[in-house]
């Protein structure tokens, strides 16, 4: 079994984020970065599946030099060995379909009998890389993953579904999975993975290795303005009879919290 | 891992005093590998998933978790960082070790009960054990099948440790020791297995044993009722006849001291390390309160005397991470040159930097204990209850002022160290004195200004050594082989040193970072950096004034005052809006930022 | 030329999926000021109740695509049957609700077809020819408005509760059957019967939705009244540390400096005071609503919407509402 795992460093959890001068990213001076959290639940099913059945575990990941630091972890925690796409003109992929074609003409001749990763990164959140890479590499494909069983030339998976549903689907190999966070309990890096990391493979790929021009990844959806949510710093105080009240926090929740 | 020592210069334990360091020479947090990030980051994540979770459990001393959660810490490797492949551990540097003790001391006590293990109740077996008690002990202690503990204090010597009474007789068979005595205070007792125990051989050869729990005649008393980490354990140790093997003799007969002291300067850099690591964990916790408890209808954080406190916490912090880096990295680099295999060479060229470990003992604690005070200052009322964090973990940080060497103790052995190693000819002070006399029986020369970031805080940094070098040299003269009775002199020339020590430390870290960042993106650092050097000016003036009265009167006094002054001429700089500016930043990120 | 928007509806064992009418008010928001006419597209079998429904709103035409291979939601059966539908009928736009289903399937479609795709959307605006989608960045801290450069069609998702479905626009749409071509679509998927579980182990940082009680609850007998509004909300129980030192709940449920520390979408603290070793844990969650009888506890220092009142009054009550809303 080789499973691939597709990682995306992304500035840390509880990072205060800040908008550039340019006003279409974060600024990024001072910000510490971490595996996006439902790829380290896409390693932590990769490695386990490996443990299970054997084969090799390997992790890819796009992105500057400081994505090295979360490779290396990937393989501290156990993957064989990694890719980086290391390119100032990987730069340029700032859609989901840019990245997703880089990742995918990575992967071509690799051969993998899964390929897995989050169901969305911690920053974009576009949710469709995996997805991407499955149809530009014709593999079948599960999304929001709970629980992973390999069988002989298939997969079966259960799927969230909405409010509390589920569901158990079987794919045929190869596959792409994107797993949903939360659904393994995520490992530590030991000490002994840590040092022994040292001594795997990490392959640079640059885009001319994979025949991609700048123009290839040209993003065809682009952020032109980011900014933070107007939040009414006051608290909004509701008042009225119970019943009132109740009716009118719900459509708050509703359409301005937007939380069910 | 050791890849930074590669190429760098080895710098001699005391040689900031007299020697210029440049950044270049320094290692700073930005040097750290990959590998001891990821260190830092695994120890980070345990601490927080798995020991914070369980802070009310711990607190209640429940030593079964304690022990639970020792063992998992084992599981990952991070108890076996100083231990050699060979019995089982990682046989890593010693940064690493000290990013993970750093990183798990968010728990104050299971970081005591930690420390013990790894380092007082581990390493004297990894640098003295012979073989059968490595392969014995270590591959058990890098698990945690073994809790290991270190026994040195009794009731009556604690800092005078080799006034021990703890008594070993040899059997008449010849097989056993036989100790009699009580140990005090003895960190991990009440669930250890392995206890490093001191006692004189013949009432006069003190030396080390290792000791097991279940050994006939040895028996634990009752915890103590401490002020604060209650939950580690502290125990009393009584031996009565307890039999210890004879091949349970750890390192030589008579030969006790040198194990107790050296493990010690160790101990000293780890306590240093989490001292630090509990500053900036206190900032932030002052930051995100000050943030958010309004008075006069505005937060706090907007109140010039709470930035006062935030950004002083913030600078101590940033300061003394300079200095411990430094410190580590200036051992490592010593360490690349020996033979690592050899435990005895590794201690040798630890203890070349006794006077670097008592400094970051010292400077850790008592910021510590600046820092947790002003932290119950700024929670204000609810700083006095238990339900906040701050009255415990003030409570919990007065032990680190007494443990592992006194203050008092450590500040004697700062510039003790330096006068005895200037007298065997390791260190230039007296020559150094000598040419300074000269140059203050000069006319003084006005002096051109360096250029760079810390033009002015270069200048006065070479200055203080200069104050230092002439208070030290003057004891050294006035009061020859019976300067260790003038506690008090020493003590200021100390004070002197560690302020030295910090604002070199600082300059150095923030000067590379500059060269590598740009100044903009170091403001804080520089700002920090500025302020310290500011206040250790005076602080170091009103030192040098207190220890030059105390040894000269008359014009010799008059002429050294003048010469002070001229020594400590700068021209402040407003730490109000520094400060300010520094804790708008810290509230800005509701943390410790720098 | 492509023209018309499209709109996706999502419908399970024929019963429509609500969110597709916000998609339909988002969709009917552009053509406002494009001038678009709107058409709706449902896909499966035995969907006449669904395509109905839809007909009821102003749009152009609803075009139902029926087929076996669509009697069970597969990626591989829509992505064949939209690639042809959208191929045929050439919209401009096409206008999905983010729903899991969507989200299973429309990026292969999207990769297919070569197209762009503005996932989870949470509103549009047309600015001259061109059209602005807004989207939230990391985890909805930052909000960015979104410019597409691409060829028609546009695809765009819109989170679950953008628009408010009740304002989509009534009409009579003709339904209109579209012919495809399944023949030459492989289903790879194999499915299984569709089920619910009980919630199990509680990781509350995962939880998007948390109900914390704290002292105001009085007694233990009174958790029930917080517990059913959890339910309803579909949302995890959660305490202040009294409540857990008490063991009303169990310590895993804490949250706090000695708890666990959360960032939900929703937390609704119901009789907690505030107390910062409680706010460090739960500060950043996206919106804070607060129930507390004294209107000076700072827990309303950080809420978005305070109700200062009688909680044994109030959360029955807003459970009722939720049950109501939730249908």
């Amino acid at each position: 079994m080789k499973i691939c795992v597709c990682l995306k460093q992304v500035p840390k959890k509880d990072s205060i984020l800040r908008i550039a001068q340019d006003q279409k990213w974060i600024d990024e001076r001072d910000i510490s970065y971490e595996m996006s959290e439902a790829d380290a639940y896409a390693l932590e099913e990769a490695l386990r599946q490996k443990e299970a059945h054997g084969g090799e575990v390997i992790v890819i990941s796009m992105g500057p030099e400081r994505t090295r630091q979360s490779i290396k972890e990937a393989l501290a925690k156990g993957a064989d060995r990694a890719i980086h796409l290391d390119d100032p003109i990987f730069e340029q992929a700032t859609d989901a379909a840019g990245i997703g074609r880089a990742i995918a003409a990575a992967l071509k001749d690799e051969g993998c009998d899964l390929i897995m990763t989050g169901l969305q990164s911690d920053d974009h959140g576009f949710g469709q890389v995996g997805l991407i890479i499955a149809e530009r590499l014709g593999m079948s494909s599960a999304t929001i993953v709970m629980e992973v069983q390999i069988e002989t030339g298939s997969v079966r998976v259960k799927r969230e579904l909405e409010s509390g549903w589920f569901q158990w689907v079987r794919v045929p190999t190869p596959a792409v999975l994107t797993i949903q966070s939360g659904i393994n309990q995520l490992r530590y890096a030991t000490l002994k993975g840590i040092m022994s990391a040292k001594k795997k493979e990490l392959r640079e790929v640059k885009a001319a290795d994979l025949n991609l021009t700048a123009d290839d990844l040209k993003p065809l959806q682009s952020i032109e303005r980011a900014y933070v949510p107007e939040k009414s710093k006051q608290t909004e105080f509701i008042e009225g009879k119970p019943a009132e009240i109740a009716a009118r926090l719900v459509e708050k929740l509703r359409f301005d919290a937007r939380v069910f | 891992m050791t890849s930074y020592a590669e190429g760098k210069r080895v710098l001699q334990g005391g040689s900031f005093l007299l020697e210029d360091h440049v950044p270049e020479d320094v290692f700073t947090p930005e040097d750290l590998t990959d590998e001891h990030k990821m260190i830092g980051q695994t120890a980070h994540e345990f601490t927080e998933k798995e020991i914070l979770p369980l802070d009310a459990e711990i607190e209640a001393k429940d030593y079964k978790l304690t022990r639970e959660l020792l063992r998992k810490a084992g599981e990952l490797g991070l108890l076996s960082i100083d231990i050699p492949e060979k019995y089982g551990g990682a046989g890593l540097d010693l940064l690493a070790s000290l990013v993970s003790a750093e990183n798990m001391s968010g728990q104050a006590s299971f970081s005591g009960s930690l420390g013990a293990h790894t380092t007082i109740g581990t390493l004297p077996i990894v640098y003295f054990g012979n073989e059968e008690q490595k392969k014995k002990y270590l591959p058990r202690l890098a698990t945690a099948e073994l809790v290991g503990a270190y026994a040195l204090t009794e009731s009556g010597s604690g800092s005078d440790a080799l006034a021990a009474k703890t008594k070993a007789v040899l059997s008449e068979d010849g097989k056993h020791y036989i100790l009699t005595g009580q140990k005090m205070w003895i960190t991990n007792a009440g669930f250890a297995d392995v206890f490093i125990v001191f006692a004189k051989v013949d009432g006069d050869k003190f030396t080390a044993f290792i000791v097991e729990r279940t050994f006939p005649g040895v028996s634990v008393a009752p915890e103590e009722h401490k002020m604060g980490l209650h939950g580690s354990s502290t125990c009393a140790v009584n031996l009565e006849e307890a039999r210890i093997p004879v091949e349970n003799v750890l390192g030589e007969i008579g030969k006790g001291h040198q194990i107790a002291f050296n493990i010690l300067n160790i101990g000293r850099l780890k306590l240093g390390v989490s001292s630090i690591a509990g500053v900036k964990r206190l900032n932030t916790i002052a930051v995100e309160y000050a943030r958010q408890r309004n008075q006069f209808g505005v937060p706090i954080s907007s109140f010039g005397l709470i930035k006062h406190k935030l950004a002083q916490m913030a600078i101590l912090g940033y300061v003394s991470e300079c200095m411990m880096y430094r410190t580590v990295g200036m051992i490592e680099t010593a360490m690349a040159t020996i033979d690592r295999d050899d435990p005895r060479q590794a201690l040798k060229a630890i203890e070349s930097y006794a006077i670097e470990c008592s400094i970051m003992k010292v400077f850790g604690s008592e910021i510590l204990a600046y820092t947790t005070d002003e932290a119950v200052q700024v929670f204000g009322g609810n700083g006095y209850s238990k339900d906040y964090p701050v009255e415990r973990a003030y409570r919990d940080a007065r032990i680190a002022r007494i443990y592992e060497g006194t203050n008092e103790i450590n500040r004697l052995i700062i510039s003790g160290q330096i006068l005895r190693r200037s007298s065997k000819g390791e260190l230039g002070l007296f020559q150094a004195a000598k040419n300074l006399m000269g140059e203050m029986l000069s006319p003084s020369m006005p002096e051109d200004l360096s250029d760079g970031v810390f033009a002015q805080e270069r200048q006065a940094l070479a200055n203080c050594k200069k104050i230092a070098i002439a208070a030290l040299g003057s004891a050294a003269q006035k009061y020859r082989d019976k300067v260790q009775d003038q506690q008090e002199v020493l003590a200021a020339a100390s004070n002197i040193l560690i302020s030295i020590y910090g604002m070199e430390s600082a300059i150095l870290r923030t000067e590379k970072l500059v060269a590598s960042r740009g100044e903009a993106a170091c403001r804080n650092q520089i700002d920090a950096t500025r302020v310290f050097a500011n206040d250790a000016v005076q602080h170091i003036e009103a030192e040098a004034k207190t220890a030059l009265a105390a040894m000269s009167e008359g014009d010799e006094l008059r002429m050294m005052l003048a010469t002070l002054r001229r020594f400590t001429k700068f021209i402040p700089v407003n730490t109000v809006a520094l400060r300010r500016q520094i804790a708008d930043s810290l509230v800005e990120a509701g943390r410790y930022n720098l | 030329m492509s023209e018309g928007i499209l709109v996706f509806i999502e419908q399970r064992d024929g019963a429509l999926n609500k969110t597709s009418l916000e998609a339909i008010v988002a969709a009917q928001r552009i053509a406002a000021s494009t001038g678009d006419k709107v058409s709706a597209i449902v896909l499966g079998n035995g969907i006449a109740n669904v395509a109905s429904e839809v007909a009821a709103k102003k749009l152009e035409k609803v075009y139902t695509l029926e087929d076996d291979r669509l009697n069970e939601y597969t990626p591989d059966g829509y992505v064949g049957a939209l690639k042809q539908a959208i191929e045929k009928l050439s919209p401009r736009f096409v206008i999905l609700s983010h729903t899991y289903q969507v989200r299973d399937f429309a990026p292969r479609l999207t990769t297919a077809l070569g197209k762009t795709f503005v996932t989870d959307c949470i509103a549009v605006r047309v600015d001259g020819s061109d059209v602005v989608f807004t989207r939230q960045i990391f985890q909805g801290k930052i909000n960015t408005d979104v410019r597409v450069s691409a060829e028609s069609p546009v695809f765009a998702s819109f989170q679950s509760g953008s628009y408010r479905a009740d304002l989509a626009e009534a009409g009579a749409a003709a339904v209109e059957p579209l012919a495809v071509d399944m023949s030459g679509v492989t289903i790879r998927t194999e499915t299984e019967p569709k089920f619910q579980e009980a919630k199990q182990a509680v990781d509350l940082t995962q939880a998007p939705l948390i109900v914390a009680v704290g002292r105001g609850i009085k007694s233990q007998d009174n958790l029930p009244v917080v517990q059913a509004l959890a339910d309803a909300l579909g949302a995890e129980i959660a305490a202040s540390r009294p409540i857990c030192d008490n063991e009303w709940l169990p310590m895993d449920r804490q949250i706090g400096s000695s708890g666990q520390t959360v960032a939900p979408k929703l937390y609704l603290a119901v009789g907690i005071s505030g107390a910062i070793q409680h706010v460090v844990g739960m500060k950043n969650a996206q919106t804070i609503v607060a129930i507390n009888k004294d209107a000076e506890a700072p827990i309303f220092d950080i809420a978005d919407y305070g109700i200062v009142g009688d909680l044994f009054e109030i959360v029955p009550a807003l459970t009722e509402e939720i049950k109501k809303a939730k249908g």
